[in-house]
């Protein structure tokens, strides 16, 4: 990471976005959820209407149905969106750094724009049942026929498959080589023949994590993305943003969830324990923090810093700021813990995933010792 | 100024650094610590934040400060250098022709409470003078008495004497900008003191062997250190994004944002170099290493100006900046 004075932005130019982007707002109210409207299903129509007013992909090339603005003005409307109570920011910003890195340029064309207008839903398909954070272990194969792929095997984890169009995969192209050039990634389409989604109920009653059973799925050679063998350092690529919590979109859920925490410190300035008063003080550090390193991040990316296995860092901050702030929570609503199914109690169980989903936080640890840390090797593999 | 400017600049206070750097708690002597400061004052960082605008941004001012952290040195660049001259800039008037000012707080290292508090003067190597910062902005001047004890045996405490007399006043925004600044220079050299020991013991633990192999190898120790890697970069963004912020946003936002950074290393600088010490293991404990010149150093820095409960208190409520 550098180490010489790092350019956060004009900020003058980030506040003319924030009060468009504010004015936009205004004129857009949030649309509400429906009474047993799926949280995805929701969450599209807000992509759209955000799309709509040009409020996605701001730091993607305007050629690919972006702005082409900065990350740190991506930052900016996140940040506002936390603010205000909106919803989530679309969580398409590692999948779109992704396909800008690695796939072909007609590719790029074709995808990008429909990604970003939230036309069609991507979801992501590295994780298998015998391969978690340990992609090397993976076993769905793609066999090379002539022009075309045939694709066996089983993916698992792939979140809300069911409501995707298209699912970024990665296969195995080769039994015999190494993982780290023996891996290919694909466009799948989930319509495709052979193709089974079957969601999973989670631990917070969500249906958010699916199986994905891939009989026999032809694949032409035009959805592979990038050469045979990028699989590796595409997912290494797609997990380093997603590991960034501005561009998973984390950071406007959490700024949310602390500015409530702070109301209530004045609210219930009587009758709040000093040391509850102090851990939301410390939940407001953890998240300025993560916003402060997110936005470190993103200058130094702009300076020409690849997101690179310091990345892991960034993950285990995001869960040091997540799992905090959702204990918190708790402990200032209490009566979501004995009343049960109340929305805080599911975010709460989902925030106890961070530190498994994308690598878990002991993979992260191990990716800092050898990769940015340089430590010896302990032998085994 | 420009970048390549400031390379220099730093390079400069970085072989500096590696010339006066104390090898052991032994070394910290008045007679080195004189000739130490002299040396620092020849480099003529102190003109960094006289001049309105100042040479330096307060950017560079906080990476100046993460390098002083970074090697034990038992010179007084923070108080002398860094934090008087941008009060007396502040306050708007010249530094009296041949003093060398430093700055005063409370007898408990925090922001100075109403006057007449006892006050010390902190950070005094080569200081004649301390300038007091009152809660209702008005800045005194108070005369040195003798040499305060001090836990951190790289800083020198002098008490002050009882008279003071008035230098000035710091409007409302100009007494958040002080508060600002002084927060994130202190943070930023615990920045450098955790960054620079924790890198010290992933040099060692690259190095020494226990059941033959090196104990970097072993995971629960990379752990440890990833964890302690973690910490030391939250600090770090913590505290550079608050040097940005006063640089280029309103005083009230640069100092929540100074604010949050102290408290980060406040609690992560300790945590750091806790790591550190486990990792050295029992060499750490002994008066020789340096280890505990920077546990001294970071233990004492997360109670100067503000503390963590006084600061999460703060933070704890919301506040009108957006």
């Amino acid at each position: 990471m550098t180490d010489t004075p790092l350019d956060f932005g004009d900020p003058a130019d980030l506040n003319r976005l924030r009060t468009e982007f504010r004015t936009w707002l205004a004129e857009h109210p949030f649309p509400e959820r429906h009474l047993d409207e799926p949280v995805p299903v929701f969450l599209h129509r807000w992509h759209r209407l955000l799309h709509s007013g040009g409020w996605v992909g701001l730091d993607v090339p305007e050629r690919y149905g972006g702005r082409g603005l900065t990350a740190l003005h991506q930052v900016a409307v996140s940040d506002e969106l936390g603010a205000c109570g909106a919803p989530g920011v679309p969580r398409i910003g590692y999948l779109a750094h992704a396909l800008l890195e690695f796939a072909s340029e007609d590719q790029r064309l074709r995808m990008l724009p429909r990604m970003l207008a939230g036309d069609e839903v991507w979801c992501q398909g590295f994780s298998e049942p015998g391969a978690g954070s340990d992609l090397a272990g993976m076993s769905t194969f793609a066999e090379r026929r002539d022009d075309h792929y045939v694709v066996r095997g089983q993916k698992l984890w792939t979140s809300y498959a069911q409501y995707s169009d298209l699912c970024l995969l990665l296969a195995r192209t080769d039994r015999e080589g190494s993982p780290h050039r023996s891996i290919t990634a694909f466009a799948l389409p989930l319509d495709r023949a052979g193709v089974t989604v079957r969601p999973l109920r989670a631990a917070n009653g969500d249906d958010e994590f699916c199986e994905l059973f891939l009989d026999d799925v032809r694949l032409e050679e035009s959805e592979r993305v990038g050469s045979e063998g990028d699989g590796w350092p595409l997912a290494m690529t797609t997990v380093s943003y997603e590991r960034n919590a501005l561009d998973t979109g984390h950071l406007s859920k959490y700024g949310l969830l602390v500015e409530r925490l702070r109301s209530t410190v004045r609210e219930r300035a009587d009758t709040l324990p000093d040391g509850l008063r102090s851990e939301i003080g410390q939940c407001q550090v953890d998240y300025e923090v993560l916003v402060a390193h997110a936005r470190r991040r993103t200058a130094e990316r702009l300076s020409g810093q690849p997101a690179g296995p310091e990345s892991s860092v960034d993950k285990l901050l995001m869960t040091r700021a997540e799992q905090r702030l959702y204990e918190t929570a708790l402990k200032v609503f209490p009566e979501q813990l004995a009343e049960d199914g109340g929305e805080l109690f599911g975010e709460y169980l989902y925030s106890r995933a961070a530190s498994v989903y994308g690598g878990t936080s002991q993979i992260q640890r191990n990716l800092i010792a050898k990769r940015v840390l340089h430590l010896p090797s302990s032998g085994r593999p | 100024m420009e970048t390549e400017e400031f390379v220099l600049v730093r390079d400069l206070l970085r072989s500096f650094a590696t010339r006066f750097r104390v090898g052991s708690a032994d070394d910290v002597k008045p007679s080195l610590g004189a000739a130490a400061q002299e040396a620092l004052g020849e480099l003529g960082l102190a003109e960094l934040r006289r001049s309105t605008p100042p040479a330096a941004t307060v950017q560079e001012c906080a990476l100046l400060a993460e390098e002083h952290g970074s090697l034990p040195l038992a010179t007084s660049l923070l108080g002398t250098a860094l934090l008087a001259p941008e009060l007396l800039r502040l306050v708007g008037v010249p530094a009296a022709p041949g003093r060398t000012p430093t700055i005063a707080l409370a007898r408990d290292l925090r922001f100075p409470a109403a006057s007449p508090s006892p006050l010390v003067a902190w950070d005094s190597e080569g200081a004649d003078e301390a300038l007091c910062v009152l809660p209702d902005g008005t800045v005194t001047a108070v005369g040195l008495g003798p040499a305060a004890p001090s836990v951190d045996l790289l800083r020198t405490i002098r008490t002050a004497l009882p008279s003071q007399h008035v230098v000035g006043r710091l409007d409302p925004a100009g007494h958040l900008r002080w508060q600002a600044y002084a927060l994130i220079v202190v943070a930023s050299e615990l920045v450098g003191a955790a960054r620079s020991f924790v890198a010290q013991s992933v040099g060692y633990a690259r190095e020494r062997a226990q059941y033959g192999r090196p104990v970097g190898s072993f995971q629960a120790v990379q752990h440890l250190l990833a964890d302690a890697t973690v910490l030391v970069e939250a600090c770090t963004s913590a505290s550079r994004y608050a040097a940005w912020s006063l640089d280029h946003e309103s005083p009230q936002r640069a100092l929540a944002a100074a604010r949050v950074a102290k408290a980060e290393v406040n609690r992560s600088a300790v945590e750091a170099v806790y790591a550190g010490m486990q990792v050295f293991g029992g060499i750490a404990q002994t008066w020789e290493h340096i280890a505990h010149l920077y546990l001294r150093k970071v233990r004492v820095g997360a109670t100067v100006l503000a503390t963590t409960a006084d600061l999460l208190t703060v933070l704890a409520e919301p506040e009108a900046t957006r």
